[in-house]
């Protein structure tokens, strides 16, 4: 079941600790309330997102899921602006 | 690969180098706790280290790019837990982020260096040192020292023999180029628990046969057999290598079907049995209470060898086991004197030793059940599974708390 989002940070490709530099980036453009969605290949992404969640201001990690494209894994992360 | 000219970039072996001559440097680990908790540098001495997940330095740091961010960490508290006076590696999961801290280090004057590929190669990194090496036999032993892992390749007359090869097969293929050998036979002291044999695919590579223990060939929780394709190795069964010949010895305990190989009186390759520091424990097949008495008694079996025997084991603890020349083998009679588990199997009853084995099981780790099931060919992990699976030191052997504490007073 896919979460719903408002903008989408296409990381693919990307190697730690640029998807998570870059969420932040986009997470400030965003409204209270508003959901990113980051798209990752690094797997330790999935656990320094829960990581990053936890201590960052301001932010709620809402969902995370793994989609098998092509024999390779995408990460897929949720992270919505609450204040 | 040699390090920056500028010292800036350590490969994984000058790492290790650094390691074995005992030089003083500290690390900032920047990976998320459980990583580390779960896989520390370790050298021959404790390798002072702190742990700042690189994402908690976005944060205090408060800066959008992660050099500016390291350097505002740094002049907000993080600089006092640093030391001033030895180098700061700086150490991540795949050797990207740390590069950023380093820089942001040596923004601020420390001496710094980023270690290059991160824990991934680091765990990965092979170390080939020759036990003996004559135009009559040579033997060489192969490790991974992140993981503890040890393997061997026996030579004689340009054959070769390779005995427990670890996961990645080109520190075997590379020596059989440069050494000019050929790989006649490929065979598993057992069916490893902590780390995936590369038994298998180096048969298949090399066109060698593959020998286990037929015992070892069935997974002991699952009781299901397995699906790779194997010779049988029997007690007693002997395996030439050139000029020479390895007989082997069933020593169930560890495993069911353990076996050690022997060269004579010269070496004795003791799988996952007896160790440089300790003894292997009895209970990854989950049925510790009925393979505790086993392993006894192939203990007692080995222990009456000639004791010049020159022991080689499967696995390693500590890089401070090792040898000035980072070998891990001893003889015997040495082994006697400081193996806390042989001390222990020479001063207690049958009983008593089971009791000490019993009371000095490691904690068990739960990946160990999967990765049998990988080396009997029941599951076959892609690339990344098979690297997490493998993540961290083996705990094959006792725990050592146990004669340290003066444990086993009744």
């Amino acid at each position: 079941m896919s979460q719903v989002f408002d903008k989408l940070l296409d990381a693919r490709g990307q190697n730690c600790p640029m998807p998570l530099v870059n969420a932040r980036k986009e997470i400030g453009k965003l409204e209270p309330g508003q959901v990113l969605k980051v798209m990752a290949t690094d797997r330790g992404s999935v656990a320094d997102f829960q990581g990053w969640a936890k201590i960052a201001k301001n932010v709620e990690l809402v969902g995370q899921e793994t989609e098998s494209a092509e024999g390779a894994n995408v990460y897929v992360h949720y992270v919505k602006r609450t204040a | 690969m040699k390090e920056r000219g500028d010292g800036t970039v350590w490969t994984a072996g000058n790492l290790l180098e650094r390691l074995e001559h005992r030089e003083k440097f500290f690390v900032l680990d920047v990976r998320n706790r459980d990583e580390f908790e779960r896989f520390r540098l370790e050298g021959r001495r404790p390798v002072p280290a702190i742990n700042v997940p690189y994402f908690e330095m976005l944060e205090l740091g408060g800066k959008e790019e992660m050099v500016d961010s390291v350097v505002a960490s740094l002049k907000q508290g993080l600089a006092e837990q640093l030391p001033k006076d030895m180098p700061i590696l700086a150490v991540c999961a795949k050797g990207d982020t740390s590069e950023f801290v380093m820089q942001g280090l040596r923004r601020l004057g420390y001496a710094s260096a980023t270690l290059q590929g991160g824990m991934k190669a680091w765990g990965e990194h092979y170390a080939t040192r020759a036990i003996v090496e004559t135009p009559d036999l040579a033997i060489h032993q192969v490790s991974r020292p992140a993981r503890g892992c040890l393997s061997y390749v026996v030579a004689s007359e340009g054959k070769a023999v390779v005995i427990d090869p670890l996961r990645h097969l080109h520190p075997y293929l590379d020596l059989a180029r440069t050494k000019s050998l050929t790989i006649t036979t490929v065979m598993d002291t057992h069916g490893h628990a902590d780390h995936i044999s590369g038994g298998p695919a180096l048969a298949a590579k090399t066109g060698a046969a593959y020998y286990l223990h037929p015992y070892d060939a069935i997974h002991p929780m699952d009781v299901l057999p397995a699906t790779i394709s194997y010779e049988y190795i029997r007690d007693g069964q002997t395996f030439s290598v050139g000029r020479h010949e390895l007989a082997t010895l069933h020593i169930p305990g560890h495993t069911l079907g353990l076996v050690a190989f022997r060269l004579g009186d010269r070496y004795l390759f003791t799988g996952d049995s007896i160790f440089i520091r300790s003894i292997a424990r009895p209970d990854l097949g989950g049925k510790a209470d009925a393979w505790a008495p086993l392993h006894g008694r192939s203990l007692r079996k080995l222990l009456g060898l000639p004791g010049g025997i020159t022991v080689l084991p499967g696995h390693f603890s500590s890089l401070d086991e090792a040898d000035e020349m980072g070998r891990f083998a001893a003889s015997l009679d040495d082994l006697k004197k400081r193996n806390d588990g042989l001390v222990m199997l020479q001063r207690e009853s049958e009983n008593g030793f089971v009791r000490y084995l019993l009371d000095s099981l490691p904690k068990f780790i739960p990946e160990y059940v999967e990765i049998k099931r990988v080396n009997a060919g029941l599951s076959a992990p892609a690339e990344d599974d098979a690297a997490a699976l493998e993540t961290g030191k083996n705990v094959c052997a006792l725990s050592q708390a146990y004669v340290a504490s003066g444990g086993g007073q009744e």
